[in-house]
């Protein structure tokens, strides 16, 4: 589904991927661990160009990442989800879902708004239909962020250390919504730093550190018995 | 020294005149700004170097230069150029519109640049295209932070357009200046044109507080 050939990023003098070389299968769940700084996020931000890559190739669904028309399209078939939920404040939640569909998509509204509805029943906020985003907890918010990115049918979605900014006890709720997705089947690349979740959920685990990808596996063979020694370290200091 | 009230009544009508068509000027140098300096404020972000250096020079040529050297180039130096003279309205609001858009635009870059950069990755992510995100997300945004500056950049607009006067052009200041050319009642006439100036300038000030008190309120809808 997504395949990444020997990306580089650099920022001015700061090179953050130093060559990373990555698949992602269909229906596959892969959770990117690593220390801050390790690259993690922008190699995420990478698939969807949201940074470009200095060096290397991706291709997500067949389409390589090259024109200004192609990128917009993979974007149409990959949803993101950021931190800082990044709702849309003036508009309210049953508008941030429709918004992309209407306009990308060119859904008529009605049907649009029924789409919407049905994705906020299922992240459990059918009530929050017409309710705006600072009205909302951070957990309801980033339950929005993930029903607006799944209203364009993406094939892929993408999370962005989706919890942290979030107070402990709304974890679960967005954790819970993404185990469910994972369930149905949804093809998906997670940054973040809830190992249990990780264990649980990811079918394979990709350790990054400083750059690189220095380690990947199943979580059994990650968490219980990393070859690498920076995997060892890292793992000790949080699990 | 004595106050010659009756003239200032006499004179009032007149002087009503020339504000009508000082608001008028004001209006649509405003209006047209607006439009140029939303283009050029986005253009001062664009990608494309080429753009975002014209839209700099602009910028900078305008806030660079007094607004009488620009009527005077528009009235006198650009006819020369044209081989046509050019109606001191459409020399007046074009003057005024090219140089407010320069302050408008600053006002649009600075409003745009306030919007958390989120917003705009948010919208790309979703595969809406730059000018889509802009339109939907960005700029309902920005606007609605702008009002303030906006409004005084109305305000300033208002008074700066008496520079029109020099070229013979009959909004307020000019009457004023007829009027006393007649009269010889610089104080009263002078004081009145002031006051008209003051009672429009406090209007707009209130109905800017106004609009910013109601998008306050039901903020961010």
């Amino acid at each position: 589904m997504i395949s990444i050939k020997n990306i580089h990023k650099k920022f001015g003098a700061l090179h953050v991927l130093k060559g990373i070389n990555a698949h992602i299968a269909e229906k596959e769940v892969v959770v990117i661990i690593g220390p801050s700084g390790s690259g993690k996020s922008t190699l995420l931000r990478c698939i969807n160009y949201l940074e470009e890559p200095t060096e290397g190739e991706i291709v997500v669904d067949g389409i390589p990442l090259t024109s200004e028309a192609n990128i917009n399209k993979v974007r149409e078939e990959v949803g993101m989800v950021f931190q800082r939920f990044n709702l849309f404040p003036h508009k309210s939640v049953l508008e941030n879902v429709t918004l992309a569909p209407m306009t990308v998509r060119k859904m008529p509204k009605t049907e649009a708004e029924k789409v919407a509805l049905d994705l906020l029943e299922k992240v459990g906020l059918g009530d929050k239909a017409y309710a705006y985003p600072e009205q909302l907890s951070g957990g309801q918010q980033q339950r929005v962020a993930i029903a607006r990115a799944l209203a364009m049918r993406p094939k892929v979605m993408l999370f962005d250390e989706p919890t942290s900014a979030l107070d402990p006890e709304m974890v679960n709720e967005v954790l819970d919504v993404m185990k469910s997705l994972a369930h149905e089947g949804m093809t998906m690349a997670i940054v973040t730093h809830e190992m249990g979740f990780a264990r649980e959920v990811g079918d394979r685990v990709i350790f990054m550190d400083e750059g690189r990808l220095v380690e990947e596996g199943t979580p059994e063979q990650i968490f219980n018995s990393a070859k690498e020694e920076r995997t060892k370290a890292f793992l000790s200091k949080i699990l | 020294m004595n106050f010659d009230f009756d003239l200032v009544v006499r004179s009032f009508p007149l002087l009503l005149v020339g504000a009508g068509v000082t608001v008028q000027i004001t209006a649509f140098s405003v209006s047209l700004g607006m439009l140029i300096g939303m283009f050029v404020g986005i253009a001062r972000l664009s990608n494309t170097w080429i753009i975002k250096a014209l839209a700099a020079v602009y910028v900078d040529f305008i806030r660079g230069t007094p607004l009488l050297v620009q009527i005077f180039l528009i009235y006198f130096a650009l006819p020369i150029l044209v081989g046509q003279r050019i109606d001191p309205f459409i020399a007046a609001i074009t003057a005024c519109s090219i140089n407010s858009g320069a302050y408008v635009a600053e006002i649009f870059r600075g409003g745009i640049q306030s919007i958390d950069k989120g917003q705009m990755e948010a919208g790309r992510s979703l595969g809406m295209t730059w000018r889509q995100t802009m339109y939907h997300i960005i700029l309902p945004q920005a606007f609605k932070r702008i009002i303030p500056p906006l409004g005084n950049e109305f305000i300033a607009m208002m008074k700066d357009s008496s520079l029109v006067s020099v070229i013979g052009f009959e909004e307020l200041t000019r009457r004023g200046q007829l009027i006393i050319a007649r009269t010889y009642g610089s104080f009263e006439i002078w004081l009145s044109v002031a006051f008209i100036y003051l009672i429009m300038t406090f209007t707009i000030s209130r109905l800017v507080d106004y609009l910013e008190r109601r998008y306050k309120i039901d903020d961010k809808h």
